[in-house]
């Protein structure tokens, strides 16, 4: 007896390939796998809250029809989040394919990639000024991204990273 | 012959020994209970600590998603329309030679947008 099935469904030939109609603007998709995005997310947030809260308000202000009510809001928000992706890959790109590259080999887990994480943020915040702030994090503490001993550390550090940060330390640019 | 009665010797008996006469080892009672709440409490600074610190990672997580998720939810939405329109052209296409049909008339009359919930396998 074998544990597996066949798919039931193939989705892999239910494809509808028609474009959007000509009277809606194009735009293009961001592209990127989870790994890149879960990377610059914070970042994203950064720069393009305005828009995102305003595609999120106008989805909460017509329920049920914010799909064709909002897509011009939808698309300020895929241009913005494109627009710091490019950016980002224009200015750091290093850092940032070795910060999603760790993210990728550590189960998307963030504590497992803090120094090349500490490479990424401070390129990009030299490069575009954006910085990676948590909202609410308690007073007088310190937010977990930025804290010296961390008491949940990867069991194995990421080695790429390890490298890069190690050099950077010792050219004194960290 | 004269009774003899057995008496305690002369200045009576020993005192008896009904007390263990052990060394005492280890430190006092009151030494084992402050080391043990002090380990205790150790343990729980630590553990509280540690809580803390995944409720941060949680959060970190968790506002990661929510700066991604309009993101998301607006690729997701030109998808939904787009399949909405097509399924609306292939319907007209179909319907053609149906008089009276109206392929914008909706089933429902809350005026709300319904996902696609069929596709097609082949839309030429």
């Amino acid at each position: 007896m074998s544990n597996t099935r066949e798919p039931s469904t193939n989705y892999s030939i239910e494809t509808v390939s028609s474009p959007l109609p000509k009277d809606i603007p194009h735009v293009d998709e961001i592209g990127a796998t989870s790994a890149p995005l879960l990377s610059a997310a914070f970042f994203i947030g950064a720069r393009c809250k305005p828009f995102n809260d305003d595609f999120m308000q106008c989805k909460s202000e017509k329920p049920g029809n914010g799909e064709i009510g909002c897509l011009k809001e939808g698309r300020r928000v895929t241009r913005c989040a494109a627009s710091v992706l490019s950016d980002i890959n224009k200015n750091c790109l290093d850092s940032f394919r070795l910060h999603w590259n760790c993210l990728e080999q550590n189960n998307h887990a963030l504590k497992n990639c803090r120094k090349a994480e500490k490479l990424f943020n401070k390129c990009v915040f030299d490069k575009l000024n954006l910085t990676k702030t948590i909202p609410g994090v308690p007073e007088g503490e310190t937010p977990i991204h930025l804290k010296e001993k961390p008491l949940y550390v990867p069991n194995v550090e990421d080695y790429d990273s390890k490298i890069a940060y190690k050099k950077a330390q010792a050219e004194g640019k960290i | 012959m004269p009774t003899v009665q057995d008496l305690p010797p002369i200045g009576g008996y020993e005192p008896i020994q009904w007390k263990r006469h052990l060394p005492s080892r280890g430190f006092r009672p009151k030494v084992w209970f402050g080391l043990l709440l002090g380990i205790c409490s150790y343990g729980f600074y630590k553990t509280i600590q540690s809580i803390q610190e995944r409720r941060e990672l949680q959060r970190e997580k968790v506002w990661a998603r929510i700066h991604l998720m309009p993101l998301l939810q607006a690729e997701t939405d030109r998808d939904l329309v787009r399949r909405h329109y097509s399924d609306k052209a292939i319907e007209s296409k179909i319907m053609a030679n149906v008089p009276g049909w109206d392929v914008n008339e909706n089933v429902y009359n809350d005026g709300r947008f319904r996902s696609p919930t069929f596709s097609f396998a082949d839309d030429k």
